[in-house]
């Protein structure tokens, strides 16, 4: 039982850090996003198995986890979020059931091919709405300095520019 | 009274940089957004570094409008000049964007001028990419392995097989990449390579799984960083992008799929089991 998740958590960790290397990631985030994809996936699998959570909503709570725990890394390390959040997003993708739904479909099982392509379109849907809700959590959080001034110059002006006042038409070049 | 809040904003943020002139900022800017863009950000955040490159200057008519094809610095004074890059190959440098990340937010307290910033953004493309063909076909067949191995019925059967089916993929990639293929092409190319390779494992050794062979193969090119980047940019109010980077994903997804069908089409024509 533990064994399971040990060798889960293990093969998790060194596909993200495979994917890292081929994002060209340096080696100082490697562990880091290695440690976030172990994580998901421990966590993806565990309410899979123990807790028999529907795919969509295990799929959705272990991406808020990867997103949360990303935004966290990233604030630690001052580094982009994506840095994190890419390479460890990736085993959570669901392409076995697009593989199989498009191989019934070869087969002549259109109707069965269907239902397991729409249920693989429905995971990458949760895993959309989880990335979007942290970041967008996390984009509203940021009230910085920087964002305040940037709202305050979209205000709309009308002052004179300066090089355009001239009082004779005849001197604008 | 919002004038003059706004010119007390931007004499506090110009006064301890050293002096550039509004072209020399623009350059700056536009090289940075090229880098940031071509090395696979998201718009936004191109967009967000190179506003605050400008704003951070005093110069706050600049502005920026990027999409994954190109950027345009734009002045709104009336006589100001603007720039148009536009991008046709992206690749994918993590490290990059975090390095000129760094540089966005620290440029202040480094105190450079218009030359040590060009020099230091020359030095840091010279070292980009920092993995080799090799390490990254190595990569591309652990990281096929591995999701083979966590797709359940584990054995070192499934292992090899995918490693290799993975790395022959991936340097097949790297051989073609010369000739510059359409995306559509390179990833028919890679789904057909991993068909054959997968079905000729299963029949040399019955002890593989056709399956997660396959699927673990799939893995390294599979449009995840598309996808991410699209789901961010559409929570970043960029939908045009948002839009372009999620229909980018499913083109990618499905030439992967038709090159995989066409594969083992092919096979069963050919009679083999």
């Amino acid at each position: 039982m533990m064994m399971h998740y040990l060798q889960a958590f293990v093969f998790a960790f060194l596909a993200t850090v495979a994917f890292g290397v081929l994002f060209q990631g340096p080696k100082r985030i490697l562990w880091r996003s290695g440690l976030i994809g172990g994580l998901g996936w421990v966590v993806f699998i565990g309410l899979k198995e123990l807790f028999s959570v529907h795919s969509f909503s295990a799929n959705f709570l272990a991406t808020v986890l990867i997103a949360l725990v990303s935004e966290i890394f990233a604030r630690i390390w001052k580094e982009p979020v994506t840095v994190f959040e890419i390479p460890a997003i990736i085993p959570l993708v669901p392409g076995f059931g697009m593989y199989r739904g498009m191989n019934y479909i070869l087969q002549n099982y259109v109707s069965y091919g269907n239902e397991v392509l729409l249920g693989a379109a429905v995971d990458a849907c949760a895993i959309a709405l989880g990335i979007m809700m942290v970041s967008g959590v996390f984009r509203a959080l940021k009230t910085g300095s920087d964002m305040a001034s940037q709202r305050q110059q979209d205000l709309l002006g009308t002052d004179i520019a300066s090089d355009l006042y001239v009082s004779d038409p005849e001197d604008e070049d | 009274m919002i004038k003059n809040t706004n010119s007390e904003i931007q004499q506090q943020n110009a006064m301890s940089l050293p002096p550039m002139t509004k072209n020399q900022v623009m350059d700056l800017a536009m090289d940075m957004g090229k880098i940031l863009l071509k090395s696979g950000a998201e718009t936004s955040r191109v967009e967000d570094t190179m506003m605050r490159f400008c704003r951070s200057y005093g110069y706050y008519d600049l502005n920026v409008f990027c999409t994954p094809t190109v950027i345009i610095l734009g002045d709104e004074s009336p006589r100001g000049k603007s720039r148009v890059f536009r991008v046709r190959w992206r690749a994918t440098d993590l490290g990059l964007i975090m390095d000129v990340n760094q540089l966005s937010y620290n440029f202040r307290n480094w105190n450079m001028g218009y030359v040590e910033i060009k020099r230091w953004l020359q030095e840091r493309l010279a070292q980009s990419h920092p993995y080799g063909n090799g390490v990254v076909c190595v990569a591309s067949g652990l990281g096929s392995a591995c999701f083979a191995m966590l797709l359940g019925s584990a054995s070192i059967y499934n292992f090899a097989a995918a490693f290799l089916t993975g790395f022959i993929a991936m340097t097949l990639l790297k051989m073609v990449n010369n000739f510059h293929p359409t995306p559509f092409w390179e990833n028919f190319l890679a789904g057909f390579a991993i068909g054959i390779v997968a079905q000729t494992c299963c029949l040399v050794s019955p002890y593989c799984t056709m399956e997660n062979i396959t699927v673990g193969a799939l893995m390294p090119f599979l449009p995840g960083l598309a996808f991410t980047n699209g789901v961010r940019d559409y929570m970043a109010g960029d939908l045009l992008s948002g839009n372009s980077r999620i229909a980018e994903a499913g083109l990618f997804a499905l030439s992967i799929a038709i090159g995989l069908a066409f594969a083992l089409k092919v096979w069963t024509w050919g009679g083999l089991p």
